[in-house]
């Protein structure tokens, strides 16, 4: 990986929600539930797109959130953002309930139309912002690249199952995986 | 790290490995600071993907969540950082294991929770008293030799036991345990009956425990990298 420490990052302060889950650390209940009304729509909307049945990602979402409540306490922020933690580990359990469920045939079609609501956060001018970011961003990569990432991370398929839906060797999705990603990161880094 | 295996830090960082690759992934993500910081940096990105289409669950998901969380204790912040312990290593492999746990940490697993119970413990053995504790924690989690391991902790009874029905079974060598703290590797037993398993004391935090394979009876230190390498305090 090349001159890692090379790169420009900019100086952050800790974000709202850092400064929530320090206080959950410290077992403050009402800091938890702040924290709960900040992610539950981002952690939801994950569940919902990988695991697509609501209940089932209703069952991910508590999984999570219980996950963080216990593990508050050991969470390093010197190793990433509050948020991002708790989005992999949303990631990490939808894809383990969608892959411990092979029995049931997951459906090729996306996510229905008809969300039942769709809550914007508090703070919903940077979120739109940000939408508009990873959308532009997602819009950079190539066709390659796009299919790659969203088959893994929104499908939950493994890189070996995207090379072959995709017909393509399994090195070339296992580089495109990292160049979209790669590319994704640079894109919106150039969006702050 | 290989380049070959370099290039799955995209894949690690949308979980689309397999446990195995997962987990030897994570192994040489112990060796390489420089992989560990790429990987960082594609989490977040695949995170701020995953927040972008957020949807609003119902209130009444929030009421049992709360509830929930309220009947669960929090676990015990850790008093050392490994990375400072690192400093002490002994082998690059237990490093490499410590490094695995700062990942623990920080969310990413390296254990593959399993909801099947296959390797669940004869029904009376002391593994099996851990395993039935009520304030048990269990985990099912996949070897790098292709087995399943299931563990359990139980702070009331003061153990922990792993149940090793599901581990391959070896000729010629033994499976042994090892307590890995302050980047010092302790024997902890060979595991003398993986028809059952094996009992431990449960190991003070921000210890490592790791399973490797040896010549029979055992080794002073690990010869081998671990097959396992887990915190219990995140059973």
């Amino acid at each position: 990986m090349s001159e890692p420490g090379l790169r420009l990052v900019p100086a952050q302060g800790p974000s709202d929600v850092d400064l929530l889950l320090g206080r959950v650390a410290r077992g403050d209940s009402a800091a938890f539930e702040s924290l709960y009304d900040q992610l539950a729509g981002a952690v939801f909307g994950l569940a919902r797109r990988v695991v697509r049945d609501p209940a089932r990602a209703e069952d991910v979402t508590q999984e999570v959130f219980l996950e963080v409540w216990r593990k508050a306490p050991r969470f390093d922020r010197s190793l990433g953002k509050a948020q991002t933690w708790v989005m992999t580990i949303t990631h990490r359990r939808a894809v383990d309930a969608v892959r411990r469920n092979e029995s049931q045939k997951r459906q090729d079609d996306r996510l229905p139309p008809e969300r039942i609501s769709h809550d914007e956060p508090a703070d919903s001018v940077i979120h739109a912002e940000e939408k508009g970011a990873v959308r532009e961003c997602l819009d950079t990569l190539t066709d390659l690249q796009l299919e790659s990432v969203r088959l893994a991370y929104f499908n939950g398929y493994t890189y070996a199952e995207v090379a072959t839906l995709l017909d393509k060797p399994l090195p070339t999705i296992k580089t495109r995986m990292r160049d979209g990603l790669i590319r994704l990161r640079d894109c919106l880094e150039g969006h702050r | 790290m290989s380049s070959d295996l370099h290039t799955l830090s995209g894949a690690y960082a949308l979980d689309a490995l397999t446990p195995e690759e997962r987990a030897l992934f994570a192994t040489h993500l112990g060796d390489c600071p420089a992989c560990r910081e790429e990987v960082r940096e594609l989490q977040e990105v695949a995170a701020r993907m995953g927040a972008d289409e957020p949807i609003a669950p119902t209130p009444e998901l929030k009421a049992r969540i709360l509830a929930a969380a309220d009947r669960q204790p929090q676990l015990p912040p850790k008093v050392t950082t490994l990375e400072r312990d690192r400093r002490h290593r002994r082998t690059a492999w237990i490093g490499g294991a410590a490094a695995a746990v700062v990942l623990l940490l920080a969310g990413a697993f390296t254990v593959v929770r399993l909801q099947q119970p296959d390797g669940t413990p004869v029904a009376s053995s002391p593994v099996a008293q851990v395993f039935k504790a009520p304030d048990a924690h269990t985990a099912t989690v996949r070897t790098a030799n292709g087995g399943r391991l299931r563990v359990a902790t139980s702070t009331a009874r003061g153990q922990m036991a792993v149940s090793t029905t599901g581990l391959p079974r070896l000729t010629g060598h033994s499976y042994q345990m090892w307590t890995i703290r302050n980047g010092r590797a302790t024997s902890a037993g060979v595991i003398a009956d993986v028809s059952t398993g094996k009992v431990l004391r449960l190991p003070a935090d921000g210890t490592t425990v790791a399973i490797t394979i040896e010549p029979p009876g055992g080794s002073d230190q690990p010869t081998q990298k671990p097959i396992v390498a887990m915190d219990p305090a995140t059973v």
